[in-house]
């Protein structure tokens, strides 16, 4: 998409410069708006006073005043919240829409750093109207609202194998590292504040434990920022999860921190009691987040049991049980974003065998928009925030604090490296620490909490404010620009592409069978030992519990397989269903121009097609090759805007031979001379089309069996797994039956499941192969061909 | 582990299967003790029962699989050296070797490890996994929950996305393949092997 636009030439300028210049047009139309509405808003108080006031005084001295009815009245009080709610929304939206048409420049700097110049603006905007800017950054609109949707999109989709092979790193560093960043900040802050004897100021006024109050609030990674700017660099797997996971599990730290001190810091002193008590809370902060999180992802998985004949509202439980985990969470003061994590990470697993289709996919679409837009606020409000804020510039208050993040964060990651490397097996070394170093953003969450500190007991507040915005913009502005020519520099190992195959899957439960049993023969209870007695516990006793019938039993792989399965059958139908060709080629594949011949057998299942000509075939893989090739380029630059790139990403080789045989049954299909009784499809097309499907579940009622017909046996493969249609098996079947006659689809009769049988399976079964076609899931298309949100 | 009995002199060849593996002493002797509890009748030489009889082992899809791993084609027992060199396919990969010359490379390198992994599902030992060895391996881990039509259907696929040569079987190059992006060495080590 950037590559078309961004063309050099005077023409593409051109033609791209009246889009720019619209867009221009629409945002200084919305920032007038918002200025406007913003402003009227400070006044229609006063006007709605002394209109009462005179209505109360007219009302007093005569009855008789009437009025002329108002035809057309404006009342912008009544709607105001909501309205400004909806602006800035709005705007934020625009401004994701903008910076993707500026093709350069979201190349070079990074999203988030245009939207803090954007708040910049917007916030300067409304202060050069005069008005007083609304204060957006509100510690309780940023933590309820703003801050949940993006850590729930996190740990909903958070990875959990590398993230628990690499649990112990990820805690050292959230847990060790935040808390020497912590202190090693707020004592050396102290430190340099008490020196200078020479002009006593402001800062001699400033006591330790502020200090260490100020060191535990800008210490903290945060996650937010991290997510924005990583997802741009696309490094390793490893260090992404490392930085990340970092960043989301420092919250029980900095909450147990930001309490103490805070806490303390008006009566002057800690004792080693209140130390002691400290790391009590943090077990308790941190452990409990979790359960609370647990306890409802459990609870979300149970009731997503039973959502079968509602399935409109499965998303909504998701959503609100998230949520309230949340809230439960920050009720107890404990961490909250563990608790999402930890809902999120527990329910997926059971919620998705549960669901239908259609609601993964408005899951996905929901968590991905909401966390997206959060995130474009929350910088926008950091701009604004920062032209509002009360700010009190102290040189050396702010350049100290800048150095010390920098000089801790290097120090800190270095020295639990080198610890954490003797129990690796595989190491660290110096580039990931460099990037890890490196990637120790900060961000809104460090600037709400500062925010929340109280005036009258912190009369350091604003220096404070000032000195986290600095660093806030330092990180991110900095940092944040410089990281990606780095890691292309240090040519630090990127994310590989997500191609997930089913050998893979098999070999990797292979070998984890195989470590259980080589721990077992050690006789040592290791890591594998507890991974597969866990599973064993999940498979006899929780998946019973939580997941709704027959899927409790399902194998993970044959999930797996299964999904796999159809999403090439989506895939297939798509492609093969309307050959869509770029328009360079003319509808050349059509049936006229292919000559029968003779194939050498790819698989045994061709040996009876024709081939196309030599010719055609090239042209065939040229094309596919090109389209395949764009989309593989899109699809590298995975982000956290694109939805989770699927497990099954398909192989050129695998797609010419579909191709093929798409082609060729195409062409069978054609020379059949009867009439197809496939109801509603188009002639070229014999096998599902998938929006008809979507539109009308009722078109593949089963005909009566006539064993003259060949049928396409649609092989419900168990009974296990309604959703599964095996559309190899059909292609099998197709080609072997007699060319002469129409073609129908039934579900296969003599299922060889194990112990089921009868009428009561074939209706069964039929309406699970209907709530199949009329529930096909995430389309392909939608997922594959283009970054939702790049 | 403090009786004076079993030190380090009491295991025949110990230097040499030291450096070998590239065991320590301490884990030779860890192994060694836990050689001589699974040798209940103290005949120096484990058999297959011996293996049987940890529980959790026969409880494992591919147990008997990896029984017979530790024991050559034709022999019946498997005495202490044969019994370390098998585990030392799952030491931690040393990052920095330090040995040179025309040695075979250690038996922790990831090209070995992915060798032992491959002739578990190679039983024939041909050089290939075929589809039937391919189907007994899904059959053993899958079980009884699967239907025969979806263990082809599995192996079909999966044999088709490795088979590069189109021979209807996978071979170890195509094996080692297809598990490129797998972390081997990470994956199949022990820690407390080390």
């Amino acid at each position: 998409m950037p590559s078309r636009t961004g063309s050099r030439s005077p023409a593409g300028l051109v033609k791209s410069l009246p889009e720019r210049g619209l867009l221009l047009l629409m945002v200084l139309v919305l920032l007038e708006g918002t200025v406007l509405t913003l402003g009227a808003a400070s006044s229609p108080d006063i006007n709605h006073q002394e209109n009462l006031g005179n209505d109360q005084e007219a009302n007093k001295v005569t009855n008789h005043t009437k009025k002329a009815f108002p035809v057309l009245s404006l009342d912008y009080h009544h709607i105001q919240t909501p309205f400004e709610i909806s602006l800035w929304v709005l705007l934020a939206s625009l401004m994701k829409l903008g910076f993707h048409l500026i093709p350069r420049l979201s190349g070079i700097v990074p999203e988030s750093c245009l939207l803090i110049v954007v708040g910049l603006l917007v916030g300067g905007l409304i202060k050069l109207a005069g008005e007083n800017v609304p204060p957006v950054l509100d510690s309780r609109l940023f933590f309820l609202c703003l801050l949940p949707p993006i850590i729930l999109d996190a740990g909903y989709f958070l990875p959990i194998r590398p993230f628990m092979e690499n649990l112990g790193t990820i805690l050292m560093f959230a847990v060790v590292g935040t808390l020497w960043n912590a202190f090693f900040i707020g004592g050396l802050l102290y430190a340099v504040c008490q020196i200078q004897p020479a002009n006593p100021s402001d800062l001699h006024t400033l006591e330790l434990l502020p200090c260490l109050l100020f060191g535990s609030i800008i210490s903290a990674v945060d996650p937010v920022a991290v997510l924005a700017v990583f997802e741009e660099i696309h490094i390793n797997e490893l260090l992404h999860i490392l930085v990340f996971g970092e960043s989301l599990l420092n919250d029980a730290v900095t909450v147990v921190l930001y309490h103490l001190f805070e806490e303390y810091a008006g009566v002057g002193t800690v004792t080693v009691m209140d130390g002691f008590l400290g790391v009590i809370s943090f077990l308790v902060v941190a452990l409990g987040g979790v359960l609370v999180g647990a306890i409802y992802g459990i609870l979300a998985a149970f009731t997503s049991r039973f959502t079968s004949h509602t399935r409109v509202i499965e998303p909504l439980f998701v959503f609100v049980y998230s949520y309230m985990a949340y809230l439960s969470a920050e009720m107890f003061h404990l961490s909250g974003i563990m608790a999402l994590i930890a809902c999120g990470a527990v329910m997926r697993p059971y919620v998705e065998a549960n669901i239908s289709h259609k609601s993964h996919t408005t899951i996905k679409y929901f968590l991905k928009m909401w966390s997206s837009v959060s995130e474009t606020l929350i910088f926008i409000f950091l701009g604004v925030a920062t032209v509002d804020g009360p700010h009190s510039w102290n040189w050396t208050f702010v350049t100290v604090t800048v150095i010390l993040c920098l000089v801790a964060r290097v120090i800190g990651v270095v020295g639990l490296t080198y610890i954490i490397n003797k129990f690796r097996i595989v190491k660290l070394t110096t580039k990931d620490q460099f990037i890890v170093a490196y990637g120790g953003l900060r961000g809104a969450i460090a600037f709400s909490l500062g925010f929340l500190l109280d005036k009258d007991q912190f009369p350091m507040r604003k220096m404070f404010l000032t000195a986290i915005i600095t660093v806030i913009f330092f990180t991110v502005f900095v940092q944040g620009m410089t990281i990606k020519p780095l890691v292309e520099l240090l040519a630090v190992k990127k994310k590989q592409e997500a191609k997930r195959s089913i050998n893979e899957e098999i070999h990797t439960q292979f070998l984890d069978h195989l470590l259980t049993g080589i721990e077992d023969i050690c006789g040592h209870y290791g890591h594998h030992h507890w991974k597969d007695k866990l599973n064993r516990f999940n498979k006899k006793y929780v998946k019973k519990c939580l997941i709704a019938g027959e899927r409790s039993k399902e194998p993970q792989l044959i999930a797996f397989y299964h999904k796999m399965e159809m999403k090439q059958a989506i895939e297939l139908v798509e492609s093969g269903g309307g050959v869509k060709l770029p328009s360079a080629v003319p509808s050349t594949v059509s049936m006229q121009n292919i000559q029968p011949k003779k194939i050498p057998p790819a698989k045994s299942v061709e040996r009876a097609l024709p081939q196309l000509p030599k010719g055609r075939e090239e042209e065939i893989r040229k094309i596919l090759r090109s389209n395949l090739q764009k989309t593989r380029q899109r699809l590298r630059s995975y982000n956290r805007h694109t939805l989770v790139v699927d497990p099954y990403e398909d192989g050129l080789g695998d797609l010419l031979l579909k191709k093929q045989k798409m082609i060729e049954l195409e062409k069978k299909i054609k020379e059949m001379s009867n009439y197809l009784t496939v109801p509603a499809a188009p002639p070229d097309s014999p096998t599902m089309c998938r929006a008809r499907l979507a539109s009308d579940p009722q078109a593949y009622s089963v005909k009566p069996a006539n064993d003259s017909v060949p049928t396409i046996q649609v092989d419900l493969a168990s009974p296990q797994s309604p959703d599964s249609v095996n559309v190899m098996d059909e292609f099998r079947r197709a080609n072997q039956e007699e060319e002469d006659q129409g073609l129908m689809m039934r579900p296969p009769h003599g299922q060889s499941g194990p112990n089921k049988s009868g009428e009561a399976d074939g209706t069964r079964d039929q309406q699970k192969l209907m709530r199949c076609l009329s529930d096909p899931g995430p389309s392909a298309d939608e997922e594959e061909d283009e970054p939702f949100l790049p | 582990m403090g009786s004076s009995s079993s030190s380090i002199d009491n295991i025949p060849n110990a230097q040499e299967i030291m450096q070998e593996t590239g065991f320590s002493a301490a884990h030779l002797l860890r192994l060694y003790e836990r050689f001589q509890f699974l040798d209940r009748d103290q005949t120096g030489k484990l058999r297959p029962e011996d293996f049987g009889a940890l529980r959790e082992l026969a409880m494992n899809p591919i147990g008997d699989r990896i029984i017979g791993a530790f024991f050559s084609p034709g022999q019946e027992t498997v005495d202490f050296p044969s019994f370390v060199r098998i585990l030392a396919h799952f030491r931690p990969t040393d990052s920095n070797r330090t040995r040179e010359g025309p040695q075979q490379e250690p038996a922790n390198s990831r090209t070995r490890k992915l060798k032992f992994a491959f002739q578990l599902y190679d039983q024939d030992r041909d050089g290939k996994i075929s589809r039937a060895e391919l189907l007994q391996v899904l059959r053993a881990m899958l079980g009884l929950q699967v239907t025969e039509e979806q263990l082809q259907s599995i192996a079909e696929r999966a044999i088709q996305e490795a088979d590069l040569d189109k021979d209807d079987a996978i071979s170890f190059d195509e094996f080692r393949k297809s598990l490129e992006k797998v972390n081997i060495e990470h994956k199949m080590s022990i820690r407390f092997l080390r």
